[in-house]
């Protein structure tokens, strides 16, 4: 069905065709109806594999017939002898042979050979082998093909090494070859072990997290020949910078291991009485205990808005009175279970708050995605694609790795450089607002090359614009978070840098303060109500038309939300369960023009006592 | 000079064809072309093609519902008498094996009469698509059959005779038992094991662990995953980020299955559909996505083909329109299975959060 192209024919063509189209009905069915009456009969015989056989030439894909000759043939292994087997599956492999030939791409004719690799007496694995090279010479795409070679690899026994070397070849006369690509990132791994004696993974329990991914550290590869590795991928895409296959093979030698598995953050409130606790991925509540002076409490986990069963933000509340007393001082512990891992935090005489965290500079948080590589081996690797960039200033991939590699070695050092970039990638981010004087200086230095080859701005990849505003505001607020914890203050301000979506929430637990004002967001999203602490909300100027995430947020006073899209009441009910909101600025805002407004907002908001229309 | 013209006529206008469209999926239920002979085994697909196809396009109507419901659950593997065929039941994929035409049961013993848990899937949803309650379809009988055809490695055959084993057919048991509501039709675990076992080192999905990312893959993962309501638990939040880059270098113009290959109508579905599922669809360029699919559309006979200059057929015709994407069918007929849901359960359907937030509106 797939990919024929048109042809036009004669009228006399056309006739001829559909007279041999006759023919070949009447015998289709003809043989059609002789093998089920066989097959019915309980017919095993020659004859079976020869009525079937017919059929199955034109069509390969009648499961019900291949089943049928699988039996044939097992019932002929048991009235047989051996040698008489051997040439009957070896006859079966050249039958085979001329069914791939007329469909390369047939399940069942690639399951059937394989099927029949295993029962026969005497395999000749290298006449599969070179089936397998004449097949992928002619499609080195064909995945059926591929996923052949593999069962035939690991039925006869072939050494690792070998198959890497086939790889070689294959990479060596076609850098393009994604498949062999794939291919190697199976073998490499098990050739070169990151460590020579891997530890037995734990017996895997009935858990809510996921089991190990690929990417994990039993598959990564050691380092000598990870080095090596880049110098054959960088001969790919200095060859051809444009070819897909050799930068996703080169992201994934770069990549790195998922980190440890941690209580990230804990923070205890006397005034609301409350635990929040923020996790290294997101959870369920069961098998969560919380410990307060040593006595395990019971306690009802939630997350932060109803729409997450699974969330990296979950909080509690304590029986009243347990840790209101400012004179008491107490210490609280949570218990992630499944990972035998807790976080303590002691609430001192005294103070209204505490809390417990591992900042993300210690964690490595943002130096992400890379492995853990000595600084040096990644400075080479800049200075390379360095190299390229200034061959192919507009290479899409090139400047991808260059932003990944930057972010790996200094996010914060590099941070003017990575925004130019990102201009360069998708343009039509640059032309919403204008560049101040510092920033133009910065990227038209950074991009002076680009100006050279091309007299006009031209886009990169306008098409994944989207895609790349919203991965350099994750970028942005990374750093952001950066800056915060170097300040050592709760103040998380990013404003004027064309936000386009909010990611890393989970991070900011703490932050008393934040000011998202002059970018391009859509909404507060449901995450937003991880930010348990805050205090004051600044968002003016922006797009914003939905606050699902200002929900419950406990010490939250001030919301300004000037100039951005908000523009019915129901819009505004979140704001609702906030219990201590006084001050709303609502300026600039559709919302401001519905029918009586100020009063509908004063019944739904009946704390805020500064409302700014 | 006639070649000329119609190149002219192309220029003039891409826009969306859609009488002729219908009348491409009418001929597609009536007559099929030689060349398509093959596919006999697997006609029900073709007939769920054409359905969901004129569904989309609102033109259900051009065709006799009752016999075409009729004529599905003929196709129906029923138990027999003695219910010793249980393991084997479900839906065919036609009338080829030659059991007798009925509808209902009890079933007859044929040695290589069995569902085919496509066939099923199709079936169920072809039966939806017309407005069916699937009041004769036997439920437990088709959880039995679809039990018996997972593996200890979590992956399904196709027929319980034996068939290759792959991530495609758990996203045909994933969508039957959400369907049925009912998930004792498999081991979720199991199969979410298999699942993150294909995630490929480039962040795409293989047909199993091992094996090439492709965007058709990707996507039996990802809806698999969201039916079963999983997706979060199963993937981590850095792993989503991955596969979500994966499938967004896959646009060209229109889409990719892989790297390297040209693109095809189909993956504007297969890959524009899970990105739509993790929620990042808006990253997509949407006119020049658009503008491919029309330029494989043909002006002539209707449908849409894989490639421009080419035949149209069902499946392309069929992917190049818009439906819900985790089901493979439009809005009306996802309301209406959640709606069955709702009575077989006496109380509010609790579907994941991926799939109660869309609203697609044709």
């Amino acid at each position: 069905m797939h990919g024929r192209v048109k042809v036009k024919s004669t009228a006399q063509q056309e006739e001829e065709k559909r007279k041999e189209r006759e023919k070949k009905l009447k015998v289709y069915l003809a043989a059609r109806d002789a093998c089920f009456s066989k097959r019915k009969e309980g017919i095993w015989d020659e004859g079976a594999l020869q009525v079937t056989q017919q059929l199955l030439s034109s069509n390969p894909d009648f499961g019900t017939l291949w089943n049928y000759r699988r039996e044939t043939l097992m019932h002929l292994e048991t009235v047989r002898d051996e040698d008489e087997v051997q040439k009957i599956y070896e006859a079966e492999l050249s039958f085979l042979e001329s069914c791939l030939k007329v469909n390369p791409k047939s399940y069942g004719s690639w399951h059937h050979r394989g099927w029949v690799s295993n029962r026969l007496p005497r395999p000749d694995w290298a006449r599969e082998l070179g089936l397998c090279d004449r097949c992928l010479s002619l499609d080195d795409r064909n995945f059926h093909c591929w996923d052949y070679r593999r069962v035939v690899v690991k039925m006869s026994g072939v050494p690792v090494d070998q198959e890497l070397a086939f790889t070689d070849r294959l990479i060596g006369s076609n850098f393009s070859n994604y498949s062999s690509w794939h291919y190697r990132s199976t073998l490499l791994p098990l050739l070169h072990p990151e460590s020579p004696e891997e530890p037995a993974p734990p017996p895997r329990r009935a858990s809510s997290s996921p089991p190990p991914s690929p990417q994990s550290r039993s598959h990564r590869v050691c380092e000598e020949q990870l080095l090596k590795e880049y110098e054959l991928v960088q001969n790919a895409f200095f060859t051809d910078p444009n070819d897909q296959s050799a930068w996703f093979y080169y992201r994934w030698l770069l990549g790195r291991a998922e980190r440890e598995e941690i209580i990230s953050c804990m923070f205890v409130s006397r005034e609301e009485e409350r635990v929040s606790v923020a996790f290294s991925r997101a959870v369920n509540s069961a098998g969560l205990l919380l410990v307060l002076d040593g006595q395990p409490q019971r306690v009802e986990w939630r997350s932060v808005h109803p729409r997450f069963k699974h969330s990296p933000v979950w909080i509690c509340d304590l029986a009243p009175g347990t840790i209101s007393d400012v004179t008491n001082e107490h210490n609280l512990t949570v218990h992630w279970m499944e990972k035998h891992t807790h976080r303590d935090c002691a609430l001192y005489t005294g103070r209204t708050e505490s809390w417990c965290r591992d900042s993300a500079t210690d964690q490595e948080l943002f130096r992400s995605d890379l492995s853990v590589e000595k600084t040096s081996v990644l400075q080479s690797e800049l200075q390379s694609c360095n190299q390229l960039r200034e061959l192919e200033p507009l290479n899409k991939w090139c400047l991808l790795t260059i932003i990944l590699l930057m972010r790996a070695l200094d996010p914060l050092g590099y941070e003017k450089e990575t925004l130019a970039h990102f201009q360069t990638l998708e343009v039509s981010r640059a032309k919403t607002r204008p560049l101040d004087a510092e920033q133009e200086v910065g990227s038209l230095t950074s991009s002076f090359s680009f100006f050279l080859f091309s007299p006009s701005r031209q886009e990169v990849d306008s098409m994944r614009s989207a895609y790349y505003g919203d991965l350099c505001s994750k970028f942005m607020i990374e750093n952001t978070i950066l800056k915060m914890e170097y300040a050592e203050v709760r103040v998380f301000s990013i404003s004027d840098k064309s936000l386009t979506t909010l990611c890393h929430l989970d991070q900011l637990l703490l932050v008393t303060h934040i000011n998202l004002s002059s970018n391009q967001l859509h909404r507060l999203p449901p995450q937003f109500a991880m930010l348990q602490c805050l205090e004051v909300l600044e968002a003016n100027n922006n797009s914003i038309e939905n606050l699902e995430g200002v929900y419950h947020l406990p010490k939250l006073e001030e919301v300004l939300l000037k100039n951005n899209k908000i523009s019915t009441l129901a819009d505004l009910e979140p704001l609702a369960s906030c219990p201590k909101l006084k001050r709303l600025d609502l300026r600039g805002n559709p919302v401001t023009q519905v029918a009586n407004v100020e009063a509908e907002l004063t019944a739904l908001l009946p704390s805020v006592v500064d409302l700014l229309l | 000079m006639a070649e000329e013209e119609s190149q002219f006529e192309e220029f003039e206008q891409i826009d969306f064809l859609g009488d002729r469209h219908v009348r491409f999926f009418q001929r597609t239920l009536q007559v099929l072309p030689e060349r398509y002979a093959s596919l006999e085994t697997t006609r029900l697909t073709i007939i769920f093609f054409a359905l969901s196809g004129l569904d989309v396009l609102d033109a259900l109507d051009v065709i006799d519902r009752n016999t075409m419901i009729e004529w599905i659950y003929s196709l129906q593997v029923l138990p027999t008498e003695d219910q010793a065929n249980l393991s084997r039941c479900g839906f065919r994929g036609s009338s080829h094996i030659g059991i007798p035409y009925s509808t209902k049961g009890p079933g007859v013993l044929h040695p290589y009469d069995s569902g085919h848990v496509a066939m099923t899937y199709t079936g169920l949803c072809s039966l939806l698509i017309l407005g069916d309650d699937l009041s004769r379809v036997n439920k437990q009988a088709c959880l039995a059959g679809l039990r018996a055809l997972q593996l200890e490695d979590g992956s399904f055959y196709a027929v319980p005779e034996g068939s290759e084993n792959d991530i495609r057919f758990i996203y045909c048991a994933a969508s039957i038992c959400y369907i049925l509501d009912d998930w004792s039709g498999m081991d979720i675990q199991k199969a979410i094991e298999y699942i993150r076992g294909s995630l490929s080192y480039d962040s795409g999905f293989g047909q199993g662990a091992g094996r090439e990312s492709h965007g058709g893959w990707t996507y039996c993962a990802i809806a698999s995953l969201c039916l079963m309501g999983r997706l979060e638990e199963a993937l981590s939040q850095r792993e989503l980020d991955r596969i979500r880059r994966w499938c967004i270098m896959r646009q060209q113009s229109g889409f990719h299955g892989r790297p390297n290959k040209p693109v095809d109508t189909c993956y504007s579905f297969w890959v524009g559909a899970t990105l739509e599922l993790l929620d990042v669809f808006q990253y997509t360029n949407f006119d020049k996505n658009r503008r491919f699919i029309l330029s494989t559309q043909d002006r002539l006979v209707g449908g849409f083909a894989k490639w421009p200059d080419s035949h149209p057929d069902p499946l392309h015709a069929y992917l190049g329109l818009k439906v819900h994407p985790a089901l493979n069918i439009t809005q009306r007929a996802f309301q209406h299975v959640q709606q069955l849901q709702q009575t077989w359960r006496g109380s509010t359907g609790s579907c994941s959060r991926h799939l109660c937030t869309f609203a697609i509106s044709k």
